[in-house]
């Protein structure tokens, strides 16, 4: 008996300890998957698709699987946001912007034999677009952050002939090419949504590089190789898109070899990558902010000074030097330093606790106060180890007086709790979609992305001269009074504080040395069409 | 059972006695008896060095287990400064462990006190009246028993949210059935003895009865119980915090020490390290120190 007890507590703790070491090695998808000809890229992350049709998804873990299946009507380049053709190849404006006229790529089959042409297209705007589309099934909320609402701002789709397609708009929209090529207005095959209806976000057909071939919830989602692709074709014969969970417990698959590369690196590791004659380092772009929203509807945080204090107190170059192994920079701006638009006179707040306290005296909280600091539960590429950071951003607001209880729930919830204004201080972050800074202001700032149960302006921060500045900038064309107008967004809302702008990130992604072809996208997500595998 | 009953006279004093000349009385015989035995006092000793770090925690910690982070220095590996070196914040890992022992200990008794308190009413209550009052809640029991007791807790704080009292409440209920079947069974054997009868016959009432004559002789297997529940519960605790669903940031509890640890295992293995044995020799402390309590006070094997 004795023994036994001995044995059970013994095992509980080893277990919960080997537990970590090992697990993850279940599935050998990518041995099972084929014999020994064919090439498999075997790609893994922290979390599952939660939907396999882009229209009805935001997060990164879906668009990089739909991303691959689905074509856009305007394509990024490889290595920035600039425009090139896509599924269509030409387009011309009229009408001050009110009225785009796109060419189509003639001869392109969808994965499922249905072609595509302008008919196409009309079908999957309208389905976006118009609430009574029979097939518009989901909660289209991209479209909605992108074009204002159903219908939004696009009135009328049409198509000219076999391969013209017009679209009408009610206002002109400066970034409105640069959100055609948004990963989530991908095109899909009419004959398919309208046959799955309901169950199409798990029957995904587009015209893309790679076919869908399954999706095992939590596990894996592979594709492969589209032989009729319409560009340059795939590499690989197949992709495997599997779900690891724990960060450290990924990076041990990568060197054991059961995958090829993988995201969600913590930076601490980024040296063990370094010193593996096997494996690659490579870094995405940095196009996104990592920051601490301030509930600013919140009985503390209403006080501007209260606010700019909270600033001074963080010590942003601490945490990257911590958590970011200096792949970082310290933010002042909610938009990133490679967006143009950026302001850089801007001066931000310095980190000076005397000057926080001095703030928080002025306010009339000399003692500091009590609140509550809400920390992400899942890694993500503008903060790696939101845990971690929260402890130590709570720590430097203990200096100044500012009690904080960490608050966490599961990702899901804590979307929602946000959206719905439970929160007092928020950590959260974004990465840029499409290389416009109205992507970053707009969608991040605006006031009228602080409805509840929808909100993208977390910070739920109104400011009237804030908001006709970025409504201005989406009507203008014209590029450099657009970036003025950012500019002078940007000035207003560093006054005002409604966040504490933390870092701009450059993710580390880790690749085995045989892998080739991979061009991380500032996005976020890229198409694997070139990617290589040696043996 | 008659055992038990002439356990409660010797224990409650001046009876005579009946059996061996040297004995003193149970809980005198039962700690030379612990004593005796080597591995039950390595039980004793874990427990009582246990108890003395959480009592003595701000005297023997050089260093704060929150406030003194530095995240310059953090994952140092360790030195003379720092014995088990920092952690990811910087901070010092030994004074987080003697401070998480209060955690602990506060764990321990928190929650096998509300399952103590708990399971002896509804024993008792299910034991003494029986009928559908006895069916009601033994089948309730059971149907918490049936579950695996981690998988309970996990489905209790998910629901009361992740919190450390929560945690404690939720692994409270998941003892709760052990210390009730314990009572009730001692209970139903006490009930038909001659005594019981004797005291119902000058008119004790119920709660009376109850309390003076029947609990007393369920204490010394409810000290056995509580003893390895404490060792248990501090297990299933660390579990739970470890999962994220207890100990909340910063607070130094063992087992969130150990889910903070994780990601440095390879390049910090110490993070992750201490805790985990600390876990370690506390559960066994209490296991060892049960069982022994349960040879103890066993008298059976008195003779």
């Amino acid at each position: 008996m004795k023994v036994k007890r001995l044995a059970a507590a013994l095992f509980l703790v080893l277990a919960m300890m080997v537990n970590i070491v090992g697990c993850g090695g279940g599935d050998n998808a990518a041995k099972d998957a084929g014999g020994d000809k064919e090439k498999i890229f075997v790609f893994a992350r922290s979390g599952d698709a939660s939907g396999l049709d882009p229209i009805n998804v935001t997060d990164g873990e879906s668009l990089y699987v739909t991303q691959q299946i689905f074509d856009t009507l305007l394509e990024y380049a490889d290595d920035s946001t600039d425009l090139q053709p896509g599924l269509a190849t030409e387009w011309e404006s009229a009408k001050d912007g009110k009225e785009w006229t796109l060419k189509l790529r003639e001869g392109v089959k969808f994965h499922d034999g249905t072609p595509f042409n302008a008919e196409a297209v009309k079908f999957n705007f309208d389905r976006w677009r118009d609430e009574k589309h029979p097939n518009h099934q989901g909660d289209f909320s991209y479209y909605t952050y992108m074009f204002g609402g159903f219908p939004g701002i696009i009135q009328d789709v049409a198509a000219v002939d076999e391969y013209t397609v017009k679209f009408v708009l009610t206002q002109p929209q400066a970034p409105f090419l640069a959100n055609l090529a948004m990963a989530t207005f991908g095109i899909s095959s009419p004959e398919a949504v309208k046959q799955h209806g309901e169950d199409y976000f798990k029957n995904p057909v587009g015209t893309g590089p790679f076919k869908f071939v399954k999706w095992e919830k939590d596990q894996q989602v592979v594709v492969e190789k589209n032989a009729a692709y319409w560009g340059e074709k795939a590499k690989v014969d197949k992709i495997v898109f599997r779900t690891i969970p724990d960060n450290s417990a990924r990076l041990m698959e990568l060197q054991s070899g059961t995958i090829d590369g993988m995201i969600g690196l913590n930076p601490d590791d980024v040296e063990t990558i370094k010193n593996d004659a096997n494996l690659q380092l490579l870094m995405r772009p940095s196009m996104n902010v990592g920051y601490l929203a301030m509930n600013t509807e919140k009985d503390f945080l209403k006080e501007q000074k209260i606010r700019q204090a909270i600033n001074h107190a963080v010590n942003k170059q601490a945490l990257i030097d911590a958590f970011y192994a200096g792949l970082a920079k310290p933010a002042k701006n909610p938009m990133p330093p490679s967006l143009w638009g950026y302001n850089d006179e801007v001066k931000g707040y310095e980190y000076d606790p005397a000057k926080a306290k001095a703030l928080l005296a002025e306010a009339g909280y000399p003692d500091g106060f009590e609140t509550t600091l809400w920390a992400m539960p899942v890694a993500r590429p503008y903060m790696p180890q939101p845990k971690e950071i929260a402890q130590a951003i709570q720590q430097d607001l203990a200096k100044v007086g500012i009690t904080t209880k960490i608050v966490t729930y599961d990702w899901q919830t804590y979307i929602e709790k946000g959206e719905n204004a439970e929160h007092d201080l928020y950590l959260f972050g974004w990465t840029g979609d499409n290389g416009d800074p109205d992507n970053f202001l707009y969608v991040l700032l605006d006031k009228s992305n602080t409805v509840k149960g929808s909100a993208g302006n977390v910070a739920f921060y109104k400011n009237d001269r804030v908001s006709s500045l970025l409504v201005d900038a989406q009507k203008e064309s014209d590029q450099s009074k657009r970036d003025k107008l950012y500019k002078d967004a940007q000035v207003l809302i560093n006054e005002d504080a409604p966040w504490v702008p933390l870092v701009h990130s450059t993710p580390p992604i880790a690749a085995k040395k045989s892998i080739s072809g991979w061009l991380p996208h500032a996005t976020g997500t890229e198409c694997f069409v070139g990617v290589d595998k040696a043996e | 059972m008659s055992d038990t009953a002439s356990l409660q006279l010797k224990a409650n004093g001046p009876q005579p006695q009946i059996n061996d000349k040297e004995s003193k009385g149970l809980w005198a015989d039962a700690l030379k008896r612990i004593v005796k035995s080597k591995i039950s006092l390595l039980g004793l000793i874990i427990v009582a060095v246990f108890l003395l770090v959480a009592l003595f925690a701000p005297v023997i910690a050089p260093y704060d287990p929150i406030s003194d982070s530095d995240l310059v220095k953090r994952l140092e590996a360790p030195s003379n400064d720092h014995i088990m070196g920092r952690d990811s914040q910087g901070r010092d890992v030994f004074s987080r462990i003697v401070y998480g022992a209060r955690i602990s200990v506060k764990i321990g008794v928190i929650s096998v006190g509300f399952a103590l308190i708990l399971g002896v009413t509804l024993g008792a209550l299910a034991g003494y009246y029986g009928k559908w009052l006895d069916g009601i809640i033994m089948r309730l029991m059971d149907i918490l028993l049936a579950f695996p007791s981690v998988l309970l807790a996990i489905a209790i704080t998910a629901v009361l949210g992740p919190e450390l009292r929560n945690a404690m409440i939720a692994i409270g209920i998941v003892y709760t059935p052990h210390f009730a079947r314990i009572v009730r069974s001692t209970v139903l054997s006490v009930k038909a003895t001659e005594y019981i009868e004797a005291a119902r016959a000058i008119g004790c009432s119920d709660l009376r009865i109850i309390m003076r004559h029947v609990l007393p002789n369920c204490i010394a297997p409810i000290i056995v119980q509580s003893t390895l529940s404490v060792g248990t519960a501090i297990l299933d605790a660390a579990a739970l915090s470890f999962l994220g669903l207890g100990a909340q940031p910063p607070d130094p509890e063992w087992g969130a020490m150990l889910s903070d640890g994780k990601s440095y295992l390879q390049k910090a293995p110490h993070v992750m390290l201490f805790p985990g044995v600390a876990i370690m020799f506390v559960v066994l402390g209490f296991n060892l120190l049960g069982d022994g309590l349960r040879d103890a006070l066993d008298p059976r094997l008195k003779q």
